[in-house]
Parts: C-alpha cells; sequence; structure tokens
C-alpha cells in the first residue's frame, strides 16, 4: 500500500505543481479573475447549471473539430466495411480502360484530316503533294502570310522574346497586349476591351464571369460548342429561344417575365447569349432586332462574333458595323482575333466595368499565360489594314457572292447561311419525298417549343453517319479537283443538339474572283457526282 | 567550334566586351564596388557604346549591377546570350544536377507555424481591413452614389456585380493594386522593364508616368531561360516567320493542320517518352478540353486539393464525380482511395466506370512535388488511371529535364498521360497532353480543341521545337551512312555527344530529321550542351535560394529542387510592403505576391519563381533584398540552424551540395 504511494508520490506532486502553475498563469491573464468570479458565483447558485454549461462546451469544441467532409461517411448510404472486405473489393474492381481505341470509321475520320506543308495561305500545298485552292482555312480578310505582318511580328520578336512567361496579373501584361486591347477597342468603338489567349476559351469564360446561380440567360438552340460551355459552367437558368427566331425570343422573353412576376422574385442578371454569325450554318442575326427586345425587356446582350469580325461589314467590324448599330449597344460583344485577324486568341469588347470585371473573375484570363507579344503586335497591324484597306473586305463580299451565285441553285445542295456570310455551309437537300426528311405529321405551326428544353419541338431528321459519309466523299472529290473543303466537324455526342452534317466553306480575300467560281464549281461538281451516284 | 558563330552574335560579344571591360575600368577608378552603387551617371554614358546588348533603354532608368556581370568575362569565355536576358555564369562549380536520390523517399520541408502573435494579428488585419471596408462603403454609398453607381440595380437591369460579392476586390485587394498586373515591355527574361506608373487616387486608377525601370526578374515562369530574344530559337522562330508568316488558319480538324504540327506532336512525345502527344495552343485550354473527353457521368476524378484551376474547370465540364484529398498526402489519398472504391457510386453502389487520380507535378503555389514513388505503388495496387498536370514541372525537374518522372527515375509509360505546357520553361505558350497512340488518337477525334479551338500557330511551334531540341540535343544523320542500324557512327562522328543512344531511348536525343529541314541548328544546340548548362544552372539557382533562405530563417514551403519558392509573410499588409520594398531597392526586384483567396486566408505569401538564366550574383542579390526587408518586416521565424547572410553567400556550392540541410 505505502509502495504504490510512494511510487504515485512524483505523480501527485506533479499534479499538484501544475496545477499550481496552471492557476498562476490563469490569473496572470487579464481579466480573468472576472471569469473566476463568474464561474464561483454561478456554481454556488446553481451547481446543475454549472454541468450544463461545461457539457455545451464540450459541444461547441466538438462541433468546431469536426471534420467538414464527414458527410460521406455518415450518409445513409454509406456502408460499413471492414478492412478485409475492402481489400477483397479494391482486388475485385476492374476499371473500363481510359480510351477505346478507335472505329475504323474513326480511324478513317482522322486520316482525313488535310495536312498543309509549307504556309497556309489560298494555295497551299498538301502532304499529298499537291497544290490546292484552299476553301477551308479561316483568313478571310487575306492577312495570313501578309509581309508587313510578318515584319512587324520579327521586329517585336527581336524585342520581347515569344512567350510572355506569365499571366496578366503577374508581370505577363505587356504593352503590347495594352495597345491591342486599345486597338480593338478603337477599331469597334467601345470603351475598352479585353483579349484572350484562345478563341475558344474566350465566351466560356466570358459567360461564367458574369452570368451566376439564379440568373437568367436567354440562349439561341443553335449557339456553338463554347457558349455551350459556358452556359454549362456559369449554372443559371437557361431558357432556349428557336434559333435565329425573333419571334420565338420575344415569347421567351415574355414568358420569363412573367414567370419572374408571379414569383415576385429579386431582380437577377438577365442575359440574351446569340452569336453575330452562327458557326454552325452561317446564318446572320438579326441585331436591330435583338438591340430593341433587349432593351425592351431590359436584358444584357452577349453576342459573339467569332466569325462576323473581320468579314463582315465594310471594314470588318462585324455585324454592328453591316446594321449600324453602335457597338457600345452590345454589352459584350466577343470576338476572335485567330479568325478575323489571322492571329490567335479573343476578345470581349464592353464598357470599362465590363472589361475591368473580367480581369478578376474571368477564369481563362486570370490563371492563363498571355498571349504572346509578337502575336498580338499581328493583329494590331491586322486591324491597320482593315482599317485602311476597305477595298479588302469589298474584295471578300465579292468572292462570297461569286460562290454563292454557282452554289445557290443547285438541286442536291441546301444553304442554311446568310447571303453575306464568308462562311458558308452547304448540307445535302434529299429529293422532295424523301424518307429521310418528312415532315413530322400533325405539324401544328403555331405553337411554340418549351423554353426549358434545349431541344426544339420538330426537330429537323437527318441520318448523320449516312450524311456524314456522303459529305466526305464530296470533300474527297473535291480534293481531288484540286480545292480543298472540309466538312464541319462536330463533337458527335457531345453537343447539346446535333447539327445537320455540311461542308464548310471558308471564302477568302486571297482568292480572285475567278478562283472563287472556279473553286464553287468544282464543289458543285463534287456534289452532284457523289449524290447524283445514289440516285 | 565557335567559327560557325554568326557574325552578329560576335559582334555582340565583341562590342559586349569592350562594354563590360569599360564598365569595370570606371567601377574601380571610383573606388566602389559595382553593384552596390547604381551610378546612375556612369551606366547613361555606357549604353551608348552598347546599344546592341540593351534593348531601348531610352528613358529607363538603367541599373549598372542588371547589365553587366559582376567580373567581366575573361578573354577564353565567349557569351552569346545578352546579359540581360540570360545572365553570364561562366563558373562551374554553380551547377548542380536535379534529381531524386534513390533509395530515399520524397519529403518536402515541414511546413513550419509561425509564432501565435504573428496568426492573431493576421486575423485582426483582417478584421480590420473589413471593418474598415464596410464602413468605406456604408458612408461611401450616402456620400458619393456615383461611385456605387454599378454595382446597384439601375432602370431595370440587375447591376452586373453586386458590392457583396465584389468586396473583396474593391476594399482589399484595390489597396495592394500597385503589385499586381503591372505592365512591362521587353523579354520577361533574366530582367524585365516595369513601365512606371502612379496613382492619385489610391490605386483606383494606375496611370503610366512615361518612364521605365529595369528590375531583377523573379517572377516570370521562365525556368530555362528560353525567354530570349536573341540565340538559336529565335533565330529558328524568325527563320519560320519568314515561311509560314504567323497563322495556322483554323481548328486541327478543319484545315488548320500544318507539317510543324506534325513534327512537334512527334518532337513532344519522344522527349516526355510517350508513344504519342497532342498540341493545344492554350495551356489553360488542354485540361479544360480535354478532361471531358477522358471521364463522364459514373467516373470518378480523385483530385488533389490544390490542383489547378483548369483542372477543376475541366472536372466541372466533364459530369465526373469528384473527391479531393489533402495536399500530398499519401495516407489521406490511400485511405479516400479505399472508400471510394468499396463505395462505388454513391447511392447505386454500382462500380466506378473509371477512376482519375488528377495530380500536379510540381505545385505552383506551394513549391512542392507530388510524391510520385507512392502513387505509383498506390496505382498498382487500386488500378485508377494517373493524370499529371506537367505545366509547372516540365523541363524544371529532372537531370534530363523530362519533368517529375524523370527527376524521381520512373519510367513515363507506366503513367497514362502527361500533360504540360509550354508556356513555362519552353518560353513559347500552349499545352501538350501525351499518352498511348489510341488515347490520344480517341483525344484528337474528342477533345474540344481539336474541333473548335484555333490550331497553334508555326511561330510558337517552332519555339517549342527549338528550345525542346536544344534540351535534347540533335543526332545529326551520320555522314553518308545513313543507316540507324550504326549508332556507333555517329557518336564517332560527334564526339560531344557523352555515349551513343538507341533511337527511341528515353531520355535520347532529338534525331535531326524530326526537325524541320529549314530550322538552323548551331553546335551548341546540337551537342545538347546549351540544354545541360540551363538544366544544370536551374537546378543550382533553386537548391541555392530555397536552402539560402531558410538559412536566412525565412518560413518556406515546398521542397528544395521546387524552382518555385513560397515565402511566408502571413500579414496581410506585409504583401504590399514587401513587393514595393523589392521593387524600389537600388536594383530593383519584381516578385510576386499572392494571398487569399489564391492561399488560405494566413498564409499570404511572396513567390520566386527561379531561373537559369539567373546568375549566381542574382540570387545573392535576392538573398540579401530578402535579408533586410525580412528583419524590418520581422519574417525571420523559422527554428533551425541560421547562417548570416554572408557566409550563405561565400558557401553557397557547400550548401547546394550538402544531402541534407541540418
Amino acid at each position: 500500500m505505502s509502495g504504490t504511494a510512494s511510487t504515485l508520490e512524483p505523480l501527485f506532486s506533479f499534479v499538484t505543481s501544475s496545477y499550481a502553475a496552471l492557476e498562476t498563469n490563469f490569473f496572470k491573464i487579464p481579466g480573468s479573475a472576472v471569469v473566476a468570479r463568474y464561474v464561483k458565483s454561478s456554481h454556488q447558485n446553481d451547481p446543475g447549471r454549472t454541468l450544463l454549461e461545461v457539457i455545451l462546451i464540450i459541444f461547441a469544441v466538438r462541433t468546431l473539430l469536426q471534420s467538414r467532409t464527414r458527410a460521406d461517411h455518415s450518409g445513409k448510404h454509406f456502408i460499413q466495411f471492414n478492412e478485409q472486405e475492402i481489400d477483397d473489393l479494391v482486388d475485385e474492381w476492374s476499371p473500363e480502360p481510359l480510351a477505346q481505341p478507335l472505329s475504323a470509321q474513326e480511324k478513317a475520320d482522322l486520316a482525313s484530316v488535310p495536312v498543309i506543308v509549307g504556309p497556309t495561305g489560298p494555295k497551299p500545298k498538301l502532304s499529298t503533294g499537291k497544290t490546292v485552292t484552299n476553301l477551308a482555312s479561316y483568313n478571310f480578310a487575306g492577312l495570313a502570310g501578309n509581309s508587313v505582318i510578318k515584319e512587324r511580328a520579327i521586329d517585336t520578336l527581336r524585342k520581347y522574346g515569344l512567350g510572355s512567361c506569365g499571366p496578366p496579373g503577374f508581370y505577363g501584361t505587356q504593352d503590347v497586349h495594352i495597345q491591342l486591347e486599345k486597338d480593338i477597342a478603337d477599331f469597334l468603338g467601345t470603351e475598352a476591351a479585353i483579349i484572350y489567349s484562345q478563341a475558344f476559351s474566350t465566351i466560356s469564360s466570358v459567360i461564367p464571369a458574369f452570368c451566376k446561380r439564379g440568373d437568367v440567360i436567354v440562349a439561341d438552340r443553335g449557339v456553338n460548342f463554347a457558349i455551350q460551355k459556358g452556359l454549362q459552367i456559369s449554372r443559371c437558368t437557361v431558357r432556349w429561344y428557336d434559333h435565329n427566331d425573333m419571334e420565338s425570343l420575344e415569347q421567351v422573353l415574355e414568358s420569363v417575365e412573367k414567370e419572374r412576376r408571379k414569383k415576385k422574385g429579386p431582380l437577377t442578371r438577365r442575359f440574351i447569349v446569340t452569336e453575330g454569325i452562327f458557326d454552325h450554318d452561317g446564318a446572320m442575326s438579326d441585331l436591330p432586332k435583338l438591340v430593341e427586345l433587349k432593351e425592351k425587356y431590359k436584358y444584357r446582350l452577349i453576342l459573339d462574333e467569332s466569325v462576323s469580325f473581320g468579314s463582315i461589314g465594310r471594314t470588318g467590324r462585324g455585324l454592328t458595323e453591316l446594321y449600324n448599330v453602335p457597338a457600345s449597344q452590345v454589352d459584350m460583344l466577343v470576338g476572335s482575333i485567330a479568325n478575323g485577324l489571322s492571329s490567335c486568341g479573343g476578345f470581349c469588347a464592353g464598357s470599362s466595368v465590363v472589361v475591368n470585371h473580367q480581369r478578376i473573375n474571368g477564369t481563362s484570363f486570370v490563371f492563363s499565360a498571355a498571349m504572346p507579344a509578337m502575336l498580338s503586335v499581328a493583329a494590331s497591324e491586322g486591324i491597320n489594314i482593315l482599317r485602311s484597306t476597305p477595298s479588302i473586305l469589298s474584295t471578300l463580299h465579292d468572292n462570297v457572292r461569286a460562290v454563292r451565285a454557282v452554289l445557290d441553285r443547285v438541286d442536291c445542295i441546301a444553304i442554311p447561311s446568310h447571303p453575306a456570310s464568308a462562311i458558308i455551309h452547304l448540307t445535302i437537300r434529299w429529293p422532295a419525298p424523301a424518307t429521310l426528311q418528312a415532315p413530322p405529321a400533325g405539324a401544328s405551326p403555331g405553337k411554340p417549343s418549351n423554353p426549358l428544353s434545349v431541344l426544339p419541338r420538330d426537330a429537323p431528321q437527318f441520318d448523320v453517319e449516312l450524311e456524314e459519309r456522303l459529305l466526305q466523299d464530296v470533300v474527297d472529290e473535291a480534293l481531288a479537283q484540286g480545292v480543298l473543303v472540309t466538312r464541319a466537324r462536330r463533337l458527335r455526342g457531345q453537343e447539346l443538339v446535333e447539327a445537320r452534317p455540311s461542308v464548310r466553306l471558308a471564302v477568302s480575300a486571297a482568292l480572285t474572283r475567278k478562283e472563287c467560281e472556279k473553286a464553287a464549281n468544282v464543289v458543285k461538281t463534287a456534289f452532284v457526282k457523289v449524290l447524283g451516284k445514289r440516285r | 567550334m565557335f567559327k560557325k558563330k554568326s557574325s552578329s552574335a560576335l559582334s555582340t560579344a565583341a562590342s559586349y566586351l569592350s562594354a563590360v571591360s569599360e564598365a569595370d575600368a570606371r567601377a574601380r577608378a571610383h573606388g566602389g564596388t559595382p553593384n552596390s552603387t547604381p551610378a546612375l551617371s556612369l551606366s547613361s554614358s555606357l549604353t551608348t557604346s552598347s546599344e546592341d546588348t540593351v534593348l531601348d533603354e531610352s528613358g529607363a532608368e538603367v541599373v549598372n549591377a542588371l547589365l553587366y556581370p559582376r567580373l567581366p568575362p575573361t578573354s577564353e569565355q565567349v557569351f552569346t546570350t545578352v546579359h540581360t536576358e540570360f545572365g553570364h555564369c561562366a563558373n562551374e562549380d554553380y551547377r548542380y544536377t536535379s534529381q531524386h536520390r534513390a533509395g530515399t523517399s520524397y519529403k518536402s520541408n515541414a511546413e513550419q507555424d509561425p509564432p501565435y502573435y504573428i496568426l492573431l494579428t493576421t486575423y485582426l488585419s483582417y478584421l480590420m481591413v473589413i471593418c474598415l471596408g464596410h464602413l468605406r462603403d456604408f458612408v461611401g454609398k450616402r456620400m458619393r452614389p456615383s461611385f456605387y453607381k454599378h454595382l446597384v440595380a439601375r432602370n431595370g437591369y440587375a447591376a452586373l456585380n453586386s458590392d457583396f460579392d465584389s468586396f473583396y476586390t474593391r476594399r482589399l485587394k484595390s489597396r495592394i493594386d500597385d503589385c499586381f498586373s503591372h505592365p512591362v515591355t521587353g523579354v520577361p527574361g533574366r530582367t524585365i522593364v516595369l513601365l512606371d506608373r502612379y496613382s492619385p487616387d489610391n490605386n483606383a486608377t494606375l496611370i503610366p508616368t512615361g518612364t521605365r525601370t529595369r528590375a531583377l526578374n523573379i517572377s516570370s515562369y521562365n525556368y530555362l531561360g528560353f525567354a530570349q530574344g536573341k540565340g538559336a530559337c529565335a533565330d529558328a522562330v524568325e527563320e519560320s516567320v519568314w515561311r509560314y508568316g504567323v497563322s495556322s488558319g483554323g481548328t486541327r480538324l478543319e484545315g488548320g493542320t500544318l507539317d510543324l504540327h506534325l513534327q512537334a506532336e512527334a518532337l513532344v512525345a519522344r522527349f516526355v517518352g510517350m508513344e504519342d502527344a497532342l498540341i493545344s495552343s492554350m495551356g489553360f485550354a488542354t485540361n479544360s478540353t480535354i478532361i471531358p473527353a477522358l471521364v463522364s457521368k459514373g467516373c470518378l476524378v480523385v483530385s488533389d486539393e490544390f490542383n489547378h484551376a483548369s483542372i477543376r474547370y475541366g472536372v466541372r465540364l466533364s459530369g465526373a464525380s469528384v473527391r479531393m484529398f489533402k495536399h500530398n498526402d499519401m495516407q489521406s489519398l490511400e485511405a479516400l482511395l479505399r472508400e471510394v472504391i468499396s463505395q462505388g457510386q454513391p447511392k447505386t453502389h454500382r462500380p466506378w466506370k473509371k477512376i482519375l487520380l488528377i495530380v500536379e507535378g510540381l505545385y505552383s503555389m506551394e513549391g512542392t512535388l507530388v510524391n510520385l514513388p507512392v502513387v505509383m505503388e498506390l496505382k498498382k495496387k487500386y488500378k485508377f488511371s494517373l493524370f499529371i498536370d506537367e505545366a509547372h514541372s516540365i523541363g524544371a525537374l529532372g537531370p534530363h529535364g523530362r519533368g517529375v518522372a524523370d527527376y524521381f527515375g520512373i519510367n513515363p509509360r507506366s503513367i497514362d498521360i502527361l500533360m504540360g505546357t509550354f508556356t513555362k520553361s519552353f518560353g513559347a505558350a500552349g499545352g501538350y497532353i501525351a499518352g498511348n497512340k489510341a488515347l490520344i488518337d480517341r483525344l484528337r477525334l474528342q477533345g474540344h480543341s481539336g474541333v473548335y479551338a484555333e490550331a497553334m500557330t508555326p511561330p510558337v511551334l517552332t519555339q517549342v521545337l527549338a528550345s525542346m531540341a536544344s534540351i535534347m540535343g540533335v543526332t545529326l544523320p551520320a555522314e553518308k551512312t545513313v543507316s540507324p542500324a550504326l549508332p556507333l557512327l555517329r557518336s564517332s562522328a560527334d564526339l560531344h555527344m557523352p555515349e551513343p543512344e538507341p533511337e527511341c531511348a528515353y531520355p535520347g536525343t532529338a534525331p535531326a530529321a524530326a526537325l524541320p529541314s529549314w530550322m538552323p541548328l548551331v553546335p551548341s544546340l546540337v551537342d545538347g550542351s546549351d540544354g545541360r548548362v540551363r538544366l544544370r544552372r536551374l537546378a543550382f539557382n533553386t537548391r541555392y535560394l530555397n536552402r539560402g533562405l531558410r538559412k536566412l530563417g525565412f518560413i518556406t514551403y515546398g521542397h528544395d529542387d521546387s524552382p518555385v519558392v513560397p515565402l511566408l509573410l502571413f500579414n496581410l499588409g506585409k504583401m504590399a510592403v514587401f513587393s514595393r520594398m523589392m521593387r524600389t531597392r537600388a536594383t530593383p526586384i519584381v516578385v510576386v505576391v499572392v494571398g487569399y483567396p489564391a492561399t488560405a486566408l494566413v498564409t499570404s505569401r511572396v513567390r520566386f519563381c527561379l531561373s537559369a538564366a539567373h546568375t549566381k550574383e542574382d540570387v545573392d542579390t535576392v538573398l540579401t533584398a530578402c535579408d533586410e526587408i525580412g528583419d524590418v518586416l520581422d519574417l525571420k521565424k523559422a527554428a533551425g540552424e541560421r547562417w548570416p547572410l554572408q557566409e550563405i553567400i561565400d558557401r553557397a556550392v557547400e550548401l547546394v551540395n550538402m544531402l541534407e540541410v541540418p
């Protein structure tokens, strides 16, 4: 007994001494006397309360220390396994391969991609050794290969090196970027502009920068893939209107307004998202009507001019120039520097509030390196050229008319593109009684589509595989005759609405009218030949 | 071998030599050490004699120490680079090899906590600026409503940005806006030229003053120093612009594919040691457009909590489920893997279709490397697919610069997907994905960028080809006998090759046939000596700064071999002060300061990015500056043995070569 007492002796003394130390230290803290007095008196009055308070404190500490990712364990779907069971399950699990090997069709698809040897331009040389007329590459104003741009680019290379080696926030903003932003803003007539280093990532960053959960977006059913991704990532409420149909848009705007009034919800941000010239089919938006509707219903307009900037209007300023609508009326005007100015990147022009907001909230602006200086200068020079030589655009428009004149009245070709559009989509026109495109029975034209669903009510029916195969034959046939065109490539299965398969031509000002006519005739002959075989 | 140098390089070197000796003579005459006194009048007279070596300095405040090396080169040393872009460093002692020591386990430096009073003051300072901000908003909205116009609903339009959402930006970040988005000009190499600006209204507007300041650049992602306006890569790019122009004219699948794309993809695949690779024109988009093609609903992405925004963006688009594990914590990862595999998909408990682990090779905010050896063991056991984002590690790590797999000596083919960017180590732009052929072909068709994003432009492709070839070295076809079956002949033809390597060896050289025939090949590029020197200089600088800072007593995160060095500041206000003090020194230094929301609330930090372009003296300069500022700002809080500054500078080589720092 005394043995245990003596062995415990140091422990006791340690407890006492540490208690004493704790006490003295506690009373050293200013204000501790007040706390002690309070505890003492409250314990005296009501010992039960002390117990309650201690429990409360323990509970609070436990809550604070609890892991926040615990949710999955305690959920009612969680199954408790022991280690052995987990090991067995791990052994049992066999994942799918990361990627399925390509099918023969897909392999052919990939192999059909043309490879240009040497510079791209109106007459590039292909890896097959053939020199072809190029109606595939985006080179609207014929800036690719311009020697003034080359010289300016090389000057810049020698002064700035190639890469910018940093995101814009961390010493990646070079004076040439600021200059290009200014040039674009001046060119379009907006307050400011911001440049992104890839055109595709521009709009899918611009949309989520402004549209948050709960905001309303009214979008065209035919918007391009980048916009679809932007809408997906923004997580806001999306309502759809029929492709390029202003009446449908007005109906949807009206229904959203009604819904809001019924709910009496707070005022949220509302946007109309559409394209200037649609990448999917070349149709053109009616900008004045869009602006009218947006002002009427108090929406902001996000307009993607990736195709129209640099190809439409007297000097290539896009839809705003064509319709003579001040660019400041489009709240966010997004365009492609890669397509329109034959360099790389994209831009968003708008008021300085809109632009500055993106400098912190535009995901792919903030987290990506700035555009290489020489490409930025090349774009600035491209704008200079467009400004100073309006003849470029008139040549382009002449060429477009020439191509359309050949292709417009061909039995087996349907062209959904606007007559002024520099990209021309050619789809197959089946003879009227074809089973493939039978009009759905009982179609009542008055009834609108459901704005909640991206699918239109009377979706056109077409056999994707068959049409793609035929169109590839057309492309191959045209190539054999020395004209490079391309099928419009799509991400089948990933798009919201499957676009009609088409052959896409991109007309360039670098070709002469004669060459364009000749190339268009080749395409026409190819269509007739391939489709004629099937009849 | 230097006879082949172009005449312009020789004249550069000659004019440069004369300028240096002149500078040296004058400095001696004044009796001061050249680097401590900027001697403005003297330097301005110097620029005239060496216009070729210096960017247009008109109006720029020239700092002598940045323009010329402290010791003038001797007669046998020939430098072909411009000192302001790529520093001259002939001392072979200042070299190191970035490599993991076999047999040891990966360990990054312990993350030390600061004393409690620093945490407390940090929280207090946040509290203070937040209260102050709200107070200013309260008063401002009443007194000057015009300033808040864009934050309130107006004639039927909701505000574009609510005052709540933008509070942090308006009231906290704007206080230190002068430390962000600083406009620059010129090559972002060893030094960078800042376009000075000032603000009359507390950073609401920043107005350029028109003057310029050249500063030591320890901020740009220029690990191997390929950001150069002169040199082999720039010459190759110039040639490509003459030949190809600046545009590739469309998307990869719709007529935008050039022969250069195929060459670059083949070379990238060879460089990283994979079967095939694809190239995307933007680094961010490489992740955000390719990950959705890899995983979909029913798949699980296991992601490190500090993964880059582009990865999160891509995963969000893919529709796959995501689970995160604690940063680089392999126990947490294993526990998570055991849980998700045993539980299967939520609710249905069906097995996951695929599990994709996404990690970064080198974390750009933390300076930590992925613990790859352990990940590979886990991969064997748990059968998940592995995706490594090598945005920062490719080129910067490993004895051959092939990234984190090379660093740990792991066969890259045992990793499923290697992703990386060209922005950082290669001085270009864009990114790549490498893997087996079937996978890459699928991504070519189903990744978003192949169909819809513009193809990479020719000058950027050329920069990639040239810089990569420079790191790899080039195998010239053996003279007359072109048979690849006789590697011995080749090695005798090129004595600089360390040893003959079979064609497809990893990490091997680039065959000359893989490069465009018009590309000018200088000897230092062919024998790989240029690339080797860059790799070894970077490794030395990296280790020196990492260890030097810790010997000075700073709290740093990450690994000694990480070229990204985060130095912890903790207090919000110290970010701005640190950045400004560095920028306004006699030898200005630009640094990147990062705070919330890029880091945790209390771990505001300054981030140094080292480069092969820095000389040992440059790192000395940074250490000296940190030492002084650290004293002022009370930053030296780390435990462990400390050395005085002079000792660190003197014993740098010893410090770098130590196995472990006590």
